[in-house]
C-alpha cells in the first residue's frame, strides 16, 4: 500500500508536469516519458561517473532539463506554431525518440543500477514497514506539491499562469509575454519530469526505454483525474499507483503492467472527462 | 449543360500521367536480377512496409485522426495469419485473408472509440493503450501465441508452390502489394475517398452536406486495419517467427516516421517513405541508438522544413506526385 503511494507519487508528478505543459500550451508532450528518463540518466551520470554527491547532481539534472525544455520550445515548437496541431504531437514524439537514441548509444542494452541514496532505516508502525525509499519519495513529492500550489495560488507568477490558462489573447492584451511564458512552462514541465526521474534513479533500475512506462502511466493518471485538471492529475497518479499495488497483491502481478492501459480505456469509454474534469474541455 | 473545358482537361491530363505508376510493379519484376538473398529480404520487407504505411496513412493522413493502433493491426494480422498456418494448417493465401479481416475488425473497434467522441489526444492515448494491451496479450496468452518465445510460422505455400526462397516470396508479395495499393488508390479517388478527406477538413460541414460521416469514418478505419493486417500476415511469413516485441512502441514510431517522411495523406508518399525508411536502418544495425537518433532527427527536420513530406517535395517538380482526389 505504502509503496503504492510512493509509486503513485511519482506518477502524480509526471502527470502534473504533463498537465502543466498541456494547460499552458495545449500541447500534449508525447516525449515526456523520455524527459523523465533523461533526468534519471543525467543524475546517474553525475553521481556514478563524476562522483558528485546526490543532491548537487539532482539539482544539476533538474536545471539541465529546464534548459532543454526551453530550448525545445524555442527551437522546435515555436517555428511550427502556425502549422496544424498534429505537428506538435509529432515533434514531441520525435524529440523523445532522439533522447532515447542518445541514451541507448551511451549505454546500449545494459540495465544500470544506481547506489541507494535515501539511506533511512525502515520505520515499523504496527504491521506496517515504511521503507526509507518510500518515505523519501513521498516526502519530496509532497513538499514539491505544496510549493507548487502555493506559487500557483498566492503569488504573482501564479496569477500570470492562471491568466494565460484562461485566455491567451486576454493575457497578451494585459502585457504578458505569452511566447516567453510558453518557453518557461516547457522548461518547468521538463524540470518536473527530471525531478521524477531523479527520485526514480536510486530506487529502480535504469534503461533507455523506461520513459514509455511513465508516459503511459502519466496519461492514465491524467485521464483518470480529468485531462487538464491539476488536482486531478495528482489524485489520478496516487490512485493509479495504489491500484497497481493492490491488483498485483490480491489478483496477479501480471496485471501491474497493464493496469494503466485498462484504466485509460475504461475511463475514456465510461467517463471521458475523468473524475475531476470539466465537460467544457473541447475535444474536437 | 455547362461545358467548361478547363474543368474537364485537368483530370484528363493527370489521368494520362498517372498511368506511369503502372510501370512501377512491372519494373519491380526485374529487381531480383540485382539482389542477393539478403538484399532481396530487405526488398521484401519494403513491400510489407509499403502496405503498413499506406494503411496507416488512410487514418492518420486522409482521415486526419490521431489513431496509433497501427501496430495493433499489424500484430493482429501477423498472429492471425501465423496461427491459422501453424495450427489450422491453412495455406498462405487462405490464412492471409482472415488475417486482414482480423485487422479490419480491430480497425472497427478503434473507429468505435473515435465515434464516441474520443478524438485528438484522447484517441491517441486510447489507441496507444490498445496497442500495448495487445502486446501484453501476445505475451501472456502463451497457450495460444507461444508467448515471448515467438510463434514459428511454417513455410508458406501458394497453390502448392512452396515459397522457399526470398525471390519466390518477392513475386507473391509484389502481386499482393500491387493489388492492395491499387485498391486503396481507387478507394481514395472515389466518393468514399473524397468524403474521408472532407471529414478531415471539416467534419460538421461534411455532415451538413448530407454525407454520413460516421459510416465513412468506420470505413476508413476498417480499410486501414485490413491493409495493415494483410501486411502483418506477410510479415509473419517473411520473418518466419512472430514475436510480441515486434509490435511495440518502437515499431509504432517506425510506422509513423514512414508516413510522415513520405507525406500525410499522400499514397505515393507512403510508398516512397516505406521504401526509403526500410532501407536506412539496415545500415545502423551495429550501432545501438543510432537508428533512433536518426529517425528522431529526420522527423524533426521534416516537420521544420518539409511538413508535407517527401511527396510534396517531388510534387513540386513531378506532376505525377500531385494529389489527384482533391485540390488544395
Amino acid at each position: 500500500m505504502l509503496s503504492g503511494i510512493a509509486q503513485g507519487a511519482i506518477y502524480a508528478l509526471v502527470a502534473l508536469s504533463m498537465t502543466v505543459v498541456y494547460r499552458a500550451t495545449t500541447i500534449v508532450n508525447f516525449g515526456h516519458g523520455d524527459m523523465v528518463m533523461a533526468g534519471a540518466f543525467v543524475a546517474y551520470l553525475l553521481v556514478v561517473l563524476q562522483g558528485l554527491p546526490f543532491l548537487p547532481a539532482a539539482i544539476a539534472a533538474v536545471a539541465l532539463l529546464f534548459v532543454l525544455g526551453v530550448a525545445i520550445q524555442r527551437g522546435l515548437i515555436e517555428p511550427i506554431k502556425a502549422g496544424p496541431h498534429i505537428g506538435f504531437a509529432m515533434m514531441s514524439i520525435a524529440v523523445g525518440y532522439v533522447l532515447r537514441g542518445i541514451a541507448r548509444a551511451g549505454w546500449g542494452r545494459e540495465v544500470l543500477p544506481m547506489p541507494r541514496v535515501f539511506d533511512i532505516p525502515p520505520i515499523f508502525v504496527g504491521d506496517l514497514i515504511l521503507t526509507g525509499d518510500a518515505i523519501a519519495v513521498i516526502g519530496v513529492v509532497a513538499a514539491f506539491l505544496i510549493a507548487f500550489f502555493v506559487v500557483f495560488h498566492w503569488t504573482r507568477i501564479g496569477q500570470v499562469i492562471q491568466a494565460v490558462y484562461q485566455s491567451e489573447r486576454g493575457a497578451a492584451l494585459v502585457g504578458i509575454n505569452v511566447s516567453a511564458f510558453h518557453s518557461v512552462m516547457w522548461g518547468v514541465g521538463a524540470a518536473m519530469a527530471a525531478i521524477a526521474g531523479v527520485l526514480l534513479a536510486p530506487i529502480t533500475l535504469l534503461y533507455p526505454d523506461l520513459g514509455a512506462n511513465f508516459l503511459i502511466r502519466g496519461f492514465a493518471a491524467m485521464t483518470l483525474g480529468g485531462f487538464g485538471s491539476l488536482g486531478g492529475a495528482i489524485a489520478g497518479g496516487l490512485l493509479l499507483g495504489i491500484a497497481e499495488q493492490l491488483l498485483g497483491f490480491y489478483v496477479t502481478t501480471k496485471l501491474i503492467d497493464i493496469a494503466a492501459y485498462l484504466v485509460i480505456i475504461a475511463v475514456l469509454i465510461l467517463r471521458p472527462v475523468g473524475l475531476f474534469g470539466k465537460a467544457a474541455i473541447v475535444r474536437v | 449543360m455547362v461545358t467548361d473545358p478547363s474543368a474537364r482537361s485537368l483530370p484528363t491530363r493527370l489521368a494520362a500521367d498517372t498511368r506511369l505508376f503502372y510501370l512501377l510493379p512491372v519494373l519491380a519484376l526485374f529487381v531480383p536480377l540485382l539482389t542477393n538473398p539478403y538484399t532481396q529480404f530487405v526488398v521484401n520487407l519494403m513491400l510489407v512496409y509499403v502496405l503498413v504505411a499506406v494503411g496507416f496513412n488512410i487514418v492518420i493522413g486522409n482521415l486526419g485522426q490521431l489513431a496509433f493502433a497501427n501496430t495493433a493491426f499489424f500484430g493482429i494480422g501477423a498472429y492471425a495469419t501465423g496461427l491459422l498456418m501453424a495450427d489450422a494448417g491453412l495455406p498462405f493465401w487462405a490464412a492471409l485473408i482472415p488475417g486482414g479481416a482480423m485487422g479490419a475488425l480491430a480497425g472497427f473497434l478503434a473507429s468505435v472509440t473515435a465515434l464516441r467522441g474520443i478524438r485528438l489526444y484522447y484517441l491517441a492515448i486510447v489507441t496507444l493503450a490498445f496497442g500495448e494491451l495487445m502486446r501484453w496479450i501476445y505475451v501472456h496468452a502463451d497457450v495460444i501465441t507461444r508467448g515471448t518465445d515467438g510463434l514459428p510460422v511454417p513455410m508458406a505455400t501458394v497453390f502448392g508452390l512452396a515459397l522457399d526462397s526470398e525471390v519466390k516470396k518477392f513475386y507473391v508479395f509484389l502481386a499482393i502489394a500491387t493489388v492492395v495499393v491499387k485498391g486503396t488508390s481507387n478507394l481514395l479517388r472515389s466518393r468514399v475517398g473524397r468524403a474521408i478527406v472532407a471529414i478531415k477538413d471539416n467534419e460538421f460541414a461534411t455532415a451538413s452536406l448530407g454525407i454520413p460521416t460516421a459510416r465513412y469514418i468506420v470505413l476508413a478505419f476498417v480499410w486501414s486495419g485490413f491493409v495493415v493486417g494483410i501486411a502483418g500476415g506477410m510479415f509473419a511469413v517473411l520473418i518466419g517467427r512472430v514475436v510480441p516485441d515486434s509490435f511495440g512502441l518502437i515499431e509504432l514510431i517506425f510506422h509513423f516516421a514512414m508516413v510522415m517522411v513520405g507525406g500525410f495523406g499522400s499514397l505515393a508518399g507512403s510508398v516512397l517513405g516505406a521504401i526509403v525508411l526500410t532501407a536506412v536502418p539496415e545500415y545502423f544495425r551495429s550501432f545501438p541508438g543510432l537508428e533512433e537518433m536518426f529517425f528522431g532527427a529526420l522527423l524533426v527536420l521534416v516537420l521544420l522544413f518539409l511538413p508535407k513530406g517527401l511527396a510534396s517535395f517531388f510534387a513540386r517538380y513531378l506532376p505525377l506526385f500531385r494529389q489527384r482526389f482533391y485540390r488544395e
